[in-house]
């Protein structure tokens, strides 16, 4: 009777039922999305800078004055088409404003930007902790002739990212890292390096709210060195670095919001930018 | 006379006394308080060698006096052959650590049982442990019938004739965690009800779909509703026929339930059990809120067992979980461990005309590897290196058997349960499979 005993003891070993914070993380990382389920991101966004750093890396207010805001508003959507392949796209709306001392004193151009759409590949995982993805995104600009706006020109990126989860000091958390290279097709490219590094830590066991830290950053080649502040969309030879910080908070399991603030560290012909950002998610699944 | 024999009475009291007391003297004069730890270290975290397995004994001798004396190890068979053994001189000065080095080469894919013994002045301890040598060698020399699927897909077209009369009955009072709670009964092979329960997230969602966990008992363990938040995924619970809320027909004793018609292999308790969840996949498949495609079918022990065997004749289990899953390779098992066989053999022998030889060939029909190397779905398997009622030779049998995609998780220092690791990655697993990013 003690070897019943000893083994009537074990039930079912399996009803940990498993949600891992991903469920909860921001959009755009290594994780792979759950197939028919739809998550759209509207958000905005406020860019300011008033002091650039020169080609050489030097930091310097920018002449006569001058002050450059942005305000975008972005509707960032994906759509898991199967376990392995999901479908990404970021349409995004500028508001434009640079002034200075010296007419003319305001400039402010507005419109759509560049459209990116884009497919993502579930690659492998690591004991279903550690999850990479491709992602090949067409860049199809939605202007014609307004270098405010962008390049005006069509290009294509690749990018490999890597998500995971994990705990620190008993809190769960994740991490995302993503490196895509991107060419433009027009003339003097640019082709750039466009790379994230995110690291989230959830406040609670349901993952209601949660802090993150991220690096940043584009490392933009081209033949055309210049630098005009009032048209930042369309500098092609440039780096800047950027550190954010963002707090999150879930309302239910298809809604959240985000805040981010973020201050570039380092570039070269750039404005030293200041952003902050808000984002709406909502989840919605059809299957 | 009476007198003489109570003088000398006392006279051997108080001479124990003084002895007693002059021990204690004696010890608290030479001022040597103090004790020997040890510490065995395997240099493996799943305990599992390619060749040599490698352990470093660690003493702390906290005595004022130097501990000299040996140290030995036991190497022995799951069956308690001895393989190896050797031992060494060791002398460890007072308040001193010392750590030795053992390497035990040259052993046959399998797996050992090794006992650590420290014999010192003032200490003697036995530690023990177990490990493995490639264990992806370790096969079993039995067979199984020729006819085994046969006999399964027979079993499955007896059961298709009974008709299941489902009958769901909500149980509000018992929901919690977001969930609803069904009682579902139904009828199984041999017209045997049987009956299990039905926990669902509520969701806002009307159309949405869940994965279903099918939860499988422990032997003679009785299964209630299972909740938890996962919004995905619904629990169904069984409780096979002789089991908890299932015993309307079978109702024996916990240590006969093993043994169960265990003469006919056509009317065997497990032969019915296994049918019973059979009957619980279609009843899955019967409900439209269900994801007839995303169905993990899991358990413990006995539950680990029938994971295995459904798995195994029922296709449509999608994603297979078995811990500790007991009665694989029964015939060496048999030599193993004490039960089940030794209930077995005390009903052989107070049957006329059975043998043993006749329950192990019916007991081929239920043998968990025989089931094993039938499964097609993706699978988790769970052991502990120390478990005498699932064994690791014969799990892992069990386990070299599957030709699907399979994992194991080896638990070192564990008998007849798996650590927590397993559940987190068991349901890592089951998400990714299910694709419930």
């Amino acid at each position: 009777m003690s070897l019943l005993k000893t083994f009537s003891r074990i039930l079912i070993t399996t009803l940990v039922l498993f949600i891992t914070i991903h469920n909860s993380t921001y959009a755009d990382g290594g994780f792979p999305v759950r197939p028919g389920r739809l998550l759209i991101s509207p958000s905005v966004s406020y860019f300011f800078a008033n002091t650039e750093w020169d080609s050489l890396g030097v930091k310097r207010p920018f002449p006569n004055n001058g002050k450059f805001s942005s305000i975008g508003v972005t509707l960032y959507s994906e759509y898991g088409i199967s376990k392995r392949w999901a479908f990404v796209a970021t349409l995004p709306y500028v508001i434009n404003n640079y002034t200075q001392s010296i007419s003319p004193t305001s400039t402010i151009t507005n419109g759509l930007t560049d459209l990116e759409t884009g497919i993502r590949y579930y690659l492998a995982n690591i004991n279903f902790i550690y999850y990479f993805s491709i992602q090949g995104t067409a860049i199809t600009p939605l202007y014609t002739n307004n270098a405010s706006l962008g390049y005006g020109e069509e290009g294509a990126e690749l990018k490999l990212a890597v998500s995971g989860t994990g705990h620190l000091f008993g809190a769960s958390s994740y991490f995302n890292v993503s490196d895509g290279v991107r060419q433009y097709f027009g003339t003097n490219g640019p082709w750039q390096n466009r790379y994230s590094a995110t690291y989230g830590l959830s406040l609670d066991k349901k993952f209601m709210n949660q802090i993150s830290a991220s690096l940043s950053g584009i490392y933009s080649q081209s033949n055309y060195k210049g630098f005009v502040p009032s048209m930042a969309l369309s500098n092609k030879d440039f780096s800047f670095l950027q550190a954010s910080l963002g707090y999150g908070h879930s309302f239910t399991r298809e809604f959240s919001v985000f805040a981010t603030g973020g201050q570039f560290l380092t570039g070269r012909n750039t404005g030293v930018g200041t952003t902050f950002s808000f984002a709406f998610i909502y989840r919605l699944d059809y299957r | 006379m009476i007198r003489g024999i109570f003088t000398k009475f006392l006279t051997i009291v108080w001479g124990l006394i003084a002895i007693t007391v002059t021990k204690q003297t004696f010890a608290q004069t030479s001022n040597n308080s103090g004790t020997v730890t040890t510490v065995v270290k395997t240099h493996s975290s799943d305990g599992i060698f390619n060749s040599t397995a490698s352990y470093t004994f660690q003493v702390d001798n906290s005595y004022n006096n130097t501990e000299t004396g040996k140290i030995s190890y036991l190497v022995t068979t799951e069956t308690g052959k001895k393989v190896k053994a050797d031992s060494i001189s060791v002398k460890i000065d007072a308040h001193d650590v010392e750590s030795y080095d053992f390497d035990i080469p040259s052993l046959k894919p399998g797996f050992y049982k090794i006992n650590f013994m420290i014999n010192v002045s003032d200490y003697d301890d036995t530690t023990r442990k177990a490990f493995g040598i490639k264990p992806g060698e370790i096969t079993s020399q039995y067979g199984k019938p020729a006819d085994f699927e046969s006999f399964w897909h027979n079993a499955m077209l007896e059961l298709a004739q009974v008709k299941p009369q489902y009958k769901v009955t909500e149980m509000p009072d018992s929901s919690k965690d977001g969930r609803r709670v069904f009682l579902v009964e139904m009828k199984s092979l041999d017209n045997m009800t049987i009956r299990g329960w039905l926990t669902e997230p509520i969701d806002k969602n009307k159309n949405k779909k869940f994965a279903v966990l099918l939860g499988l008992p422990g032997y003679q363990v009785t299964l209630g509703p299972m909740f938890g938040t996962d919004p995905d995924i619904a629990i169904f619970t069984l409780n096979i026929r002789g089991s908890g809320y299932s015993r309307d027909e079978i109702n024996v004793r916990r240590e006969n339930y093993i043994i169960l018609n265990i003469e006919d292999k056509n009317k065997y308790v497990l032969r019915g059990a296994i049918m019973d969840c059979v009957r619980a996949v279609d009843f899955i498949y019967s409900r439209p809120e269900l994801r007839h495609d995303n169905i993990i079918a899991t358990g413990g022990s006995l539950g680990g067992f029938l994971a295995v065997a459904l798995s195994s004749v029922d296709k449509r289990i999608n994603f297979c979980s078995a811990a500790n899953p007991i009665l694989s390779d029964i015939r060496n098992l048999v030599h193993e461990v004490d039960w089940p066989f030794i209930d077995i053999r005390k009903y052989v022998s107070t049957r006329p005309g059975l043998t043993m030889d006749k329950v192990l060939n019916n007991m081929d029909y239920f043998d968990a590897k025989n089931f094993a190397t039938d499964l097609e779905c993706p699978t988790l398997v769970g052991m502990g290196l120390v478990d005498n009622i699932a064994p690791p030779n014969n799990v892992y049998t069990l386990y070299n058997g599957i030709r699907a995609r399979k994992h194991i998780i080896i638990f070192r220092d564990l008998a007849h349960e798996i650590g927590s690791w397993y559940n987190v990655y068991e349901g890592r697993w089951m998400r990714d499979q299910f694709a419930l990013f």
